[in-house]
């Protein structure tokens, strides 16, 4: 028995084409990640702060704001491209990104909840703190079941339905968002618009830290459901029949999605488009498997959302635009063109 | 060492698909599933499979009750081939076959799970699909390659013994002539092996010619389990499909034309 047989690596090797592909989006990343912390309305000069010649308001700076900003720009699009990518592969959908479906309408429906009741019951502002990324996770766990109970057993024919299920939730969560804001006061608002529009500004360490440690978990808890994912693509009873147990899988994916997604829209608003466009993105450059498709979507999501922001805050200095508006407009021409592409299979 | 099913019954929204089915496959046992549309068979690979759940009796792969054990036991005990399964995704054919693998992932099977792919390549006539993408596929090479994924579940280490059983609803659908002969002696291959094979087949002059047993059901029921020559007769074919149907004893040969 050779292992010099060209399919033996198969089992659990990457392609050299996948390989490729996920240290280039590292590289890319990385590359994203320096250019961002270096340059905004205040540009610094990374080879002097390496040097250590920068001045204190330079450290300052790419201490305070630039790095946890950075970071927390990566960790959001690196959940969002991966709960993009394991919604898709439990789905068996293309289509199903966290925006598109209602589950950022849901989590963020969940933290407008307490941004303005909360305030209204007067409750303490730790616990407050606390309470944000619960509520949000929470409603993205509710939305998410709701679609996989109401899309069961349609496979690659529930696409529009799902869609429009997503469009029943968005409806129902804007709703429940109006009339919050409807019922705010003027310093509930000011919050509300922020999430609606989806912004890293003000970010700090103390609150960069729960997110990093819930979107790490988020990550390990994904990685072992890999070959689970690509075996469900043959059909949950197939699935089943090579010993994968469907509902614990289920259980996995939800909830880490959820976390994932409620963690990030706690955090920096609702972002669209970008679970939509990143796994796609990923599997043309290096295939379909989950192994290879999960954390190149991590990877591919961060490096997106970091350059979406360096965008987001340097067109129109010293302004800023809400970083969800760059994603969207960049995300929506490419659904369009995935719908346009699906129509003529 | 059997896969058996006792007084097996599934009711499902109310309606009576499988009523006190017995069955026993025995190590190396070819046994073909026969009946009429709607008769149950594809229920009842269902039910041996363990995709679905009996609403009486009881199903046991080597003593131990079906419902008893885990869906990664399951999978090295019994392979499936069903009728038809789409994949939404862009898999190779590769992909699709080295999903079949449920034998471990790290040491000694990531080793055989080489020599397993070239084996089985080689004997499904497969290797020049490899390459591509299994939805590019024609549906009888999608077949083919769902065949092949079958076998990586049963495959075992030569010489070592192999007590796995295979499933196959329809697996000749789709085939041409060619592949056909090629499947079903692949399977009396495999029976010598020692492994218990049962499939549903249309053809009842497939089920005389390669079967050991051959298992009659009608409405839901048994009507009648044992050696073809015993089980195929004019009388009781001609009333169970509805149509006049004579036999040849020698070779048994089944005509309705």
């Amino acid at each position: 028995m050779k292992t010099s047989n060209p399919q033996a690596g198969h089992l659990n090797a990457l392609t050299t084409r996948q390989t490729r592909a996920l240290f280039g989006l590292i590289v890319t990343t990385l590359v994203a990640a320096a250019v961002a912390c270096a340059s905004g309305s205040f540009d610094i000069s990374l080879w002097a702060l390496l040097k250590g010649n920068a001045s204190a308001l330079e450290q300052s700076v790419f201490n305070q704001i630039r790095v946890p900003r950075v970071l927390l720009s990566g960790l959001v699009g690196a959940s969002l491209g991966l709960s993009g990518a394991a919604l898709q592969g439990l789905f068996r959908n293309p289509l199903a990104d966290p925006g598109l479906i209602g589950v950022s309408a849901g989590a963020a429906l969940g933290a407008a909840l307490i941004i303005v009741l909360g305030s209204q019951f007067a409750v303490g502002a730790t616990l407050g703190a606390f309470l944000l990324p619960v509520a949000a996770i929470s409603g993205a766990a509710l939305v998410i079941l709701l679609l996989y109970i109401m899309t069961r057993g349609f496979g690659y024919q529930g696409v529009t339905y799902m869609l429009l299920v997503g469009i029943a939730v968005n409806a129902l969560a804007s709703v429940g968002i109006g009339v919050l804001t409807y019922i705010s006061d003027d310093a509930e608002l000011r919050s509300l618009t922020f999430w609606s529009m989806g912004s890293f500004g003000g970010v700090t360490w103390p609150l960069l830290v729960p997110a990093l440690l819930a979107i790490t978990v988020v990550l390990l808890m994904m990685a072992p459901a890999a070959r689970a994912l690509d075996l469900l693509q043959l059909g949950e009873v197939e699935a089943s029949r090579l010993g994968v147990d469907i509902v614990r899988l289920r259980y996995r994916v939800i909830f880490s999605a959820a976390a994932a997604v409620g963690a990030s829209v706690s955090l920096s608003g609702m972002i669209g488009f970008v679970g939509l466009v990143v796994p796609h993105l990923v599997r043309l450059i290096g295939g379909v498997n989950h192994r290879y498709l999960l954390p190149g979507s991590a990877l591919a999501g961060a490096g997106l959302l970091i350059s979406a922001d360096l965008l987001a805050r340097t067109l129109i200095q010293p302004a800023e635009l809400p970083v969800g508006l760059i994603t969207s407009a960049v995300g929506s021409p490419f659904f369009l063109w995935l719908i346009f592409r699906m129509q003529k299979l | 060492m059997t896969i058996s099913a006792a007084a097996v019954a599934v009711e499902i929204d109310g309606k009576c698909l499988l009523n006190d089915v017995p069955l026993c496959i025995e190590p190396g046992q070819i046994i073909a599933v026969v009946g009429p549309n709607g008769a149950g068979k594809s229920t009842l690979i269902a039910a041996i499979a363990g995709d679905i759940t009996p609403t009486e009796g009881i199903i046991r792969y080597h003593d131990n009750d079906l419902q008893t054990l885990s869906f990664l036991d399951r999978a090295a005990i019994r392979s499936v081939m069903a009728q038809s399964q789409s994949v939404v995704y862009d898999f190779s054919v590769l992909d699709i076959i080295a999903m079949g693998w449920v034998r471990g992932r790290d040491g000694e099977s990531a080793r055989q799970f080489g020599a397993a792919v070239s084996a089985i390549v080689e004997e499904c006539a497969i290797a020049e699909l490899l390459g591509r993408t299994f939805n590019s596929l024609s549906g009888g090479e999608q077949r083919r390659v769902h065949f092949a994924r079958a076998l990586m579940q049963l495959w075992r280490p030569r010489g070592s013994a192999n007590s796995a059983y295979l499933l196959l609803d329809e697996p000749t659908a789709n085939l041409d002539l060619a592949h056909e002969v090629r499947l079903l002696k692949k399977l009396t291959a495999l029976a010598a092996d020692g492994i218990g094979i049962l499939l549903v087949v249309h053809d009842l002059n497939i089920a005389a010619k390669f079967a050991d047993k051959i298992a009659l059901l009608h409405s839901g029921r048994m009507t009648c389990i044992g050696a073809p020559k015993d089980v195929l007769t004019a009388e009781r074919l001609s009333k169970v499909f509805e149509i006049p149907i004579s036999i040849d004893p020698n070779p048994l040969t089944i005509k309705y034309y």
